[in-house]
């Protein structure tokens, strides 16, 4: 480790854990809280990885996880920040974005042609002719591909938790600490989060006195207060990564994604350091001075051997400092002002004796024969962007950058606080924060350290006012009391370009011009057509430097030009962070087991388990299905119905609900008897089906659809908060289990376990309604004849289920009682032309449509779709839904949704249709013109593979029209 | 099978069947009768029984979906359960222990739930049953029974940990600070709808959980998931009622 | 993720609700005309401002009205129905028929 310093340099590393890993099948060494990158920084390897788009060498660029420079693969994930991921022993690293090895990348021969790839170059170059770009598009994809997904992986187990605070502090630098300190009184619970491995922000890194000793001092200080606070949590290592309505803010720590809810919300996120744009400002080498910094002070890297500081502001002399502390040689520090207003710390700097350069500019970095920076030709600045013709070339492998900084802004932006350009600081300023959303520290443009805490205090008292924890008078606030660190515009441009405005995209100042005058003129289009901020660093370094090119190529302000939507998440996140332990929960019938030992093949209807069929291994699925039905129709089936809902309407204005909300009329209703309940909305449509039994005067028990139950339940709560009328209205869906035992033999089985009923045809009629107990269970008894045998709906409480299901098969085993699934009692109500809600209807289905109308009141004053049905009825029908046979053996069957034609024209489709073993032929539901709708015409419909069926229009039912079976 | 099981008690036995008994034999469950009912006594033998107790204290699940429980709807609900010697509570969402030692829970201001306690002191929900439908059957006097028994199944989630393993479940806070005993919410727990009743045994945090019942086993795998950081287990009858007995 | 006030449950998170449509009185069925019930039906006001909404709160089916600035999207207040409707007086006749 040639490049390692001694303690107390280095605060993250453990030198006591020396760790081994690989890089490019190099053994490295490094210690035990060293970065990928500063671990190869320490051995002189500068080169970390290869460009998107011109397969340029990179190096460290921020050491702070920012950019795309450090992105690396691992044998299980790509995309790996290397200035953030700590080594293991024996990882395995590698470059990725490139063609032959990381050092020889024949892909980079792509930049020699740099100018004739212009932005939009491939879309425009391939898009024509049609059906090219599908071609083009794998391997250009390849050469811009980024690392290799291991599809063998198993994913990790991730998971999420809820948290609550009062408040959330995020970003855990000086100004976060003093706020959650601030802010921790009383009762109140505070959150601190960082993404860092440890607290500090700055005060790790950063110099803040000409000594370079006061930050440590205070950060000591803030950890210990930190520390002794019981109501401060901290997380660390933990990244927020967005902000979202109401302070919901998703915080991802290892695989587990938080859901922290605040009541305030104090961002401290600090700002990020900006480049300056100038010839090869890419190169490995060229880094922000907090990169330098932080590579000397967390890791104990020194970064380079002869350095050059291109700084706009009064901290880069600091970094001056900081490197010559740490052996580095100061080349010169090229300082872009003219006149500049020292402080303490760039006093002493200057009166160290270093080389300083006013009002001059780096204008190029070169690299002789090697993969790093070699020198920089600085050059005297006339104007603003504008260098002398001639320069001076000075050596150095290391160029640190200190031209100022960006606000963290997103999630300020997020929460919708504006986004401004203050000219005289040339710099981004967030405004108009919401009333639970607070700002401290530099975040809010505030650089100086008494400053920041000073600030960071008045917004905690602020927060602890509004919570009513305090009632403390309030400071005014803080403005920055010394100059701000920006440079108006540190960017230079270069007659043979590769001034960097967006490394991840490989974006030149002249992309950025050229995008305007190809008419991109908003900064929004700018970004969709240069792809200037869509990489992974999401415009952290370019939406400053991009904004103030795009505003004087269009002559407009950079306030007015903007930058664009800082989405989230803020950093990239893994799939499994938002996928991972999500809840869909289903919904079982307390036969369900009984269903699978029976060996049912079980299909998923919303959320319920359901038996398609009980599956027999001698048998084609078909043949079983068929044999249910025949068994029905011949004998006795059972099939189970509990997922049917189930509403119970008592009181005594229960019927005259019903008669508002149902088609039918139900005042009348006797009791002990069931009626058919058609469901239309206000647009007369129709929704839902079921029955209404009465069982009392005040008492009514009414079925719906499987699907449609908690539907049909909220909208009669929803009428009844409107019509107030007297009746208790309770979704007992879950409550009751349901069979439907149907067949000639269903009265012999019941028969024998139901002797409190007298189950007679006389007794007990067809669409009867009795209570009695089955095999001891306390039962609800419907007559109700859905696959149009005599039958019996029996709803038992939801945990005698099984029970009852043990008890019907045991009786009705004499009788070769078989169950039966849902696609056996698809066919036996389709030949029985019923129709099913959502299936035989679409969101246009009105009563007559469906040949309903015989379930529509005529009589009655209202009913929830009355108006627009008698509107509907004025007009002429457009279609209807009819019954169809197909003679013809050998046509294929058609399925759901195939179409209806005439003369080449679709006219209608069809909406059920299946091979009826009863009658031994295809039946069916279709919609179809009203002038092909009566009985004996004859429809064409568009099968399977294209062929021409022709069907014949038939009255329904098709089975039993007369209806006797089930009113045996 | 070893001659002991032949005295075990099936849980087939009785018609009404929790929907997880299967997943309760496959954990060696040991069954009780109460009334006409069967339910969990423990998941060991007798000699662990502490062991259990010491889950329940730290994190357990118990399911108790075949115990008595009632509801009640309408506006004059809440006057008859007045008159049928409970207290009813003014604020809706809470809950509170009668003196028959049953749990009366105030959902709104006309919807009420009533569950048995778990020594069986009471026999308030059968009671209340009768009387319910001896009086109320026309449904013309504004009082409702509800099918608690079977349209929610009913779980505990017992010990120190539960609250934490809620917060991997539920988005209300439900921190002993935020959640005090008798304090109920109706919210989404795992995507499914439920009451979440905060009712202590003795010393042990206790949370009930009354969920559709048609749910149950998603429900009881995701807590089951949720508990395994805090090394959570089913629990049975017998650990819970020692937790109500200890001083 | 949003919150919202339920006059029931208090503060819970936008997740737990349904929304329900835009609040408006229903006209007379028997007495509009046909294209003011075609508005009713189908058309929404969709007004840039304060306006009334329906929303249940799923776990407990509890629908009640909010108040929400659909400019800024704070909800200002939330309400139950029966601040705007009234119980009506139902005449129980006919009596259900008896079984034949």
């Amino acid at each position: 480790m040639k490049s390692r310093l001694p303690a107390p340099y280095g605060r993250l590393i453990n030198r006591q854990k020396p760790i081994q890993f690989t890089f490019e099948n190099r053994t490295i060494c490094g210690f035990s809280g060293d970065t990928i990158a500063s671990a190869l920084m320490a051995n002189q390897q500068y080169l970390l990885s290869r460009s998107f788009k011109y397969h340029r060498p990179r190096g460290v660029l921020t050491m702070a996880g920012q950019d795309a420079n450090t992105l690396v693969q691992l044998p299980s994930s790509p995309n790996v920040l290397a200035d953030k991921q700590v080594i293991e022993d024996g990882m395995q690293v590698t470059g990725q974005n490139y063609s032959g090895s990381l050092m020889r990348d024949w892909g980079a021969l792509l930049g020699v042609f740099s100018r004739f790839l212009p932005v939009g170059f491939y879309y425009k170059a391939f898009f024509k002719p049609r059906g090219m770009w599908e071609k083009w598009a794998p391997l250009i994809r390849k050469k811009a591909g980024l690392g290799v997904i291991d599809q063998a992986l198993k994913p990790a187990y991730h998971d999420k938790q809820y948290k609550f605070f009062d408040v959330v502090v995020i970003g855990g630098g000086p100004a976060g600490m003093q706020a959650a300190l601030s802010a921790a009184v009383g009762t109140t619970e505070v959150l601190l989060v960082d993404e860092n491995s440890s607290l500090g922000g700055a005060l790790n890194y950063s110099r803040f006195d000409s000594d370079g000793l006061y930050a440590s001092d205070l950060l000591q200080k803030l950890l210990n207060d930190i520390a002794a606070n019981p109501n401060i949590t901290v997380m660390t290592d933990a990244v927020c990564n967005g902000w979202f309505a109401d302070n919901w803010l998703p915080i991802i720590k290892g695989n587990r994604l938080f859901k922290v809810r605040a009541i305030h919300t104090i961002l401290c996120t600090g700002a990020l350091e900006q480049p300056a744009l100038f010839h090869n400002n890419d190169l490995p080498g060229v880094m922000m001075s907090s990169a330098a910094q932080r590579l000397l002070h967390l890791y104990g890297v020194k970064p380079g051997s002869k350095a050059v500081i291109l700084t706009g502001n009064n901290e880069g002399y600091g970094t001056a400092l900081d490197l010559q502390d740490a052996g580095v040689t100061i080349q010169a520090i090229i300082d872009l002002r003219k006149n500049p207003d020292y402080d303490d710390i760039a006093k002493s700097a200057v009166k160290k004796g270093m080389r300083i350069e006013t009002g001059k500019a780096v204008y190029a970095a070169k690299r002789k024969g090697s993969m790093h920076i070699t020198s920089v030709e600085v050059r005297k600045l006339i104007s603003q962007g504008i260098c002398s013709d001639h320069g001076e070339i000075i050596a150095c492998d290391l160029l640190c950058m200190s031209v100022g900084y960006t606000p963290a802004y997103q999630l300020a932006c997020q929460a919708g606080a504006q986004l401004s350009y203050d000219d005289a600081s040339a710099m981004f300023t967030i405004t108009n924060c919401p009333d639970n959303l607070h700002l401290a520290g530099s975040v809010n443009s505030l650089w100086a350290l008494k400053d920041v805490l000073c600030e960071a205090t008045n917004v905690a008292h602020k927060v602890t006012n509004k919570l009513g924890v305090t009632d403390l008078v309030l400071e005014s606030p803080i403005s920055s009391s010394i100059p701000s660190p920006n440079h108006p515009w540190p960017i230079f441009a270069h007659p043979e370009g590769k001034e960097f405005v967006d490394y991840d995209e490989d974006l030149t100042i002249a992309d950025i011009i050229n995008a305007t005058g190809d008419g991109y003129e908003h900064i929004q289009l700018v970004k969709r057509y240069s792809t200037c901020g869509m990489g992974p660093s999401q415009g952290r370094h370019s939406a400053l430097a991009a904004a103030r090119i795009v505003a004087a190529a269009t002559n407009r302000t950079v306030a007015d030009t903007g930058v664009t939507t800082a989405r989230p998440p803020f950093s990239a996140e893994q799939l499994g962070q938002s996928a991972g332990r999500s809840f869909y929960p289903v919904r079982r019938t307390n036969m369900h087991y009984r269903h699978l030992e029976a060996g049912a093949q079980m299909l998923q209807a919303g959320a319920w388990y359901r038996p398609a069929f009980y599956a027999d291994k001698n048998l084609s699925t078909q043949d079983c299905i068929n044999n249910e039905v025949a068994n029905v129709r011949s004998n006795v089936g059972l099939v189970d119905v509990s997922t049917l809902g189930g509403l119970e309407l008592r009181g005594p204005d229960a019927g005259e609900f019903l008669n508002r909300f149902y088609t039918f009329g139900f005042i009348k209703q006797p009791v002990g008897r069931a009626r058919y309940a058609l469901l239309t909305n206000e647009a007369g449509v129709v929704i839902d089906d079921g029955v209404a039994c009465r069982f009392n005067e005040n008492h009514f028990y009414v079925t719906a659809t499987t699907g449609g139950a908690d539907g049909v339940y909220q909208s009669m709560l929803k009428w009844n908060a409107q019509w107030q009328l007297n009746v208790d209205i309770a979704n007992v869906t879950s409550a009751y289990c349901g069979v439907n035992i149907a067949g000639p033999n269903a009265r012999k089985v019941l028969e024998k376990i139901c002797s409190d009923v007298d189950l007679s045809a006389h007794a007990f009629p067809y669409m009867g309604v009795r209570c009695g107990l089955v095999a001891t269970i306390p039962a609800r008894l419907l007559r109700v004849g859905f696959v149009g045998e005599l039958g019996y709906e029996i709803h038992v409480p939801q945990q005698y289920g099984e029970a009852l299901w043990d008890a019907l098969l045991d009786a009705g085993e004499e009788y070769l009682l078989k169950p039966f699934g849902i696609e056996a009692q698809r066919i036996l109500r389709l030949e029985k032309g019923h129709i099913i809600v959502g299936q035989d209807t679409d969101a246009m289905s009105n009563p007559n449509e469906v040949q309903m109308s015989w379930a529509v009141s005529r009589q009655k004053p209202f009913f929830v779709g009355s108006r627009t049905i008698s509107e509907l009825e004025k007009q002429p029908a457009i279609r209807t839904l009819v019954g169809f046979m197909i003679d013809d053996k050998s046509a294929p069957i058609p399925q759901e949704s195939h179409l209806v034609l005439s003369k080449n024209q679709m006219v209608g489709r069809v909406t059920s249709c299946c091979y009826s073993p009863t009658l031994d032929k295809a039946i069916g539901l279709a919609y179809v013109p009203p002038d092909t709708a009566s009985e004996g015409d004859t429809i064409i419909i568009k099968s399977t593979n294209g062929a021409l069926v022709a069907a014949i229009v038939t009255k329904v039912p098709f089975y039993d029209p007369d209806a006797k079976r089930q009113e045996l | 099978m070893t001659n002991e099981d032949i005295n075990v008690i099936a849980p087939t036995l009785a018609t009404r069947r929790s929907p997880l008994y299967r997943r309760h034999l496959q954990y060696q469950a040991r069954f009780t009768q109460v009334g006409d009912n069967v339910v969990v006594d423990s998941y060991c033998n007798e000699t662990s029984i502490n062991d259990e107790i010491d889950v329940a204290e730290s994190m357990g699940l118990c399911d108790l979906s075949t115990l008595d429980r009632i509801g009640f709807k309408g506006i004059n609900a809440p006057k008859w359960l007045d008159s049928e010697k409970f207290h009813v509570p003014v604020l809706a969402n809470t809950a509170e222990k009668q003196v028959s030692q049953s749990l009366l829970i105030k959902l709104s201001a006309h919807e009420i739930l009533v569950l048995s306690d778990l020594l069986f002191h009471s026999k308030d929900v059968k009671r209340l049953y009768q009387n319910a439908v001896e009086n109320h059957q026309n449904y013309d006097q504004q009082v409702y029974t509800l099918p608690r028994n079977d349209s929610h199944c009913w779980l505990a989630v017992t010990g120190t940990n539960a609250s934490k393993m809620f917060s991997k479940l539920c988005a209300v806070d439900l921190r002993s600070h935020k959640f005090a005993q008798g304090a109920v919410a109706q919210t989404s727990l795992a995507k499914t709808n439920a009451i979440i009743i905060r009712h202590d045994l003795n010393k042990t945090p206790c949370f009930y959980i009354l969920s559709d019942i048609s749910g149950l086993e998603f429900l009881w795998d995701c807590l089951l998931d949720a508990m395994s950081e805090f090394n959570g287990a089913p629990v049975g009858l017998s650990a819970l009622q020692t937790l109500v007995s200890s001083k | 993720m949003k919150l919202l006030s339920c006059p029931l449950n208090g503060l819970r998170n936008i997740s737990e609700f349904t929304y329900g449509g835009e609040y408006h009185p229903t006209p007379d069925h028997r007495t509009t005309s046909s294209r003011d019930w075609a508005e009713h039906v189908f058309f929404h006001d969709n007004t840039a401002g304060i306006v009334i909404e329906w929303w249940c709160h799923t776990p407990s089916s509890f629908w009640f009205l909010a108040e929400r600035n659909t400019l800024t999207d704070e909800v200002v207040r939330t309400f139950t129905p029966d601040e705007l409707y009234t119980k009506p007086t139902i005449q129980h006749e006919p009596k259900p028929e008896t079984t034949p």
